[in-house]
């Protein structure tokens, strides 16, 4: 008797992958995040998020993908004394501009966006002008860092819902893969400051710091992702200048190693 | 009488990489360490990633530099010396975990340093599961052992793990320690008391 065949999920096989480059990562994700996906990298302070946003772009503008760095919350040359110096970092990348940092302040006073609060037409200046720059420069990965200090002027629900949606289509129309980076206090029950985020996005990797018996570890879960099968387990992450390592975090029997 | 390390490290150059638990004595403890770090390690070019959790590493580099072994391809993992209050001396080679409880941060350690190497083959030496056993319940060592294990075959590495003969500890380690590894020797020759 012949065997069939186990039929491939779709979700698994059409999909082509934007590897991140981070071992770990891409092995959690079944090979990468699925192009054009946007995915909401969210946690609280000192979590890695910027760092490990940085190595997806490093890595794919060593791959030859252009990739932008749109920073909202510091500048990006204050950013980049702060960051892991790299092994495998080349300074060329920027100099060629296959790696691109842009500071979102500069957005706003080129569009003229003076006031605190943004209206729903800002949202959509906004969301043109990164789509321009994506266009112009060719960029294939992106990163908002944070998407939240942006809400915070947005203010309403309904204009952080048009900016989510119309940023992660824009983005996902050109097929840049794009990271939108999310601030959450450590006891908040939900992957983002505004709840609307999570909702929206394609993928959510929630970072956080873990307290063992007096030990601080930093961990990282995949909690949704959209046109994948991925694990769903904690990962503990470190922060080295061979890039983010990840283990399986110690369950330690079925009291969870906490004790 | 117990083995010279350049028994053991002939008796290591017969295997394949595989998970060695290995028993030995407060006086065979130098011996095994040259056997492994310094004759087999080097004569089969590997580097040597040694996880402290017994003693500070730089007590181990001194006396090891005493013996004049060759320490350029040897790495640590001190899991000790972040916990001693005042120990500011720290070998090039040396990477510090805060604490021995931190077995995750011992394996991202271990792995970082597999990856530094790039090519090299690896011996990884866990020193040892006895002191590591004083810090840790014995549910989460085992499940640290399992992954360590796996990971390192999956390398090609070798991993040795000390356990120390007098120390007893618990029977829960000891059995778990017998089926998690491949083979078990000691630093007493064959057939001795």
């Amino acid at each position: 008797m012949a065997i069939e065949k186990p039929k491939k999920d779709p979700a698994t096989v059409l999909r082509d992958r934007c590897p991140t480059g981070i071992e770990g990562l891409d092995n959690i994700l079944n090979g990468g995040i699925p192009r054009g996906n946007t995915i909401l990298f969210t946690g609280s302070c000192g979590t890695g998020k910027t760092t490990l946003s940085l190595e997806f772009l490093v890595h794919g503008a060593i791959a030859g993908e252009n990739s932008l760095f749109v920073s909202v919350t510091e500048s990006s040359d204050k950013l980049m004394k702060n960051v892991i110096p790299y092994d495998f970092f080349d300074e060329t990348l920027i100099k060629k501009g296959t790696l691109v940092f842009v500071d979102m302040p500069v957005i706003y006073e080129r569009l003229g966006l003076t006031e605190m609060e943004l209206s729903l037409e800002d949202v959509n200046t906004i969301v043109k002008a990164i789509g321009d720059l994506v266009d112009e420069l060719s960029i294939k990965r992106l990163v908002l860092d944070s998407v939240t200090s942006v809400c915070y002027r947005l203010k309403t629900e309904e204009k952080i819902r048009e900016f989510i949606l119309k940023i992660g289509k824009t983005l996902s129309d050109r097929g840049c893969t794009s990271m939108l980076i999310s601030e959450i206090s450590p006891s908040a029950e939900r992957y983002s400051l505004y709840g609307v985020e999570e909702a929206i996005a394609d993928g959510i990797v929630l970072m956080g710091n873990l307290e063992r018996r007096g030990d601080l570890l930093r961990t990282l879960q995949v909690v949704k992702m959209r046109g994948t099968n991925h694990s769903r387990a904690k990962y503990v992450l470190d922060l080295t200048p061979a890039g983010i390592l990840l283990v399986p975090l110690l369950k330690g029997g079925s009291g969870g190693g906490t004790t | 009488m117990p083995k010279s390390p350049n028994d053991l490290a002939d008796e290591l150059g017969q295997m394949m990489p595989s998970a060695i638990l290995l028993t030995i004595t407060d006086e065979t403890y130098f011996d095994a360490i040259r056997g492994i770090a310094d004759i087999f390690a080097n004569k089969n070019k590997l580097n040597t990633i040694y996880i402290s959790a017994a003693i500070p590493s730089q007590s181990i580099i001194d006396v090891l530099s005493i013996l004049e072994v060759n320490l350029e391809n040897t790495y640590f993992v001190d899991c000790i010396s972040h916990i001693m209050v005042g120990s500011t001396k720290r070998h090039q080679n040396v990477h510090l975990v805060e604490s021995p409880t931190m077995l995750e941060n011992i394996m991202l350690k271990v792995e970082y340093l597999m990856k530094k190497g790039g090519d090299r083959q690896n011996v990884v030496v866990l020193d040892s599961i006895n002191m590591l056993g004083i810090h840790n319940s014995p549910k989460i060592l085992s499940e640290f052992v399992h992954i360590l294990n796996n990971n390192m075959r999956a390398r090609n590495a070798y991993i040795i793990i000390f356990t120390v003969e007098s120390f007893g500890g618990s029977d829960e380690i000891g059995n778990l320690m017998s089926f998690v590894c491949d083979v078990e020797m000691n630093m007493k020759k064959e057939g001795e008391p």
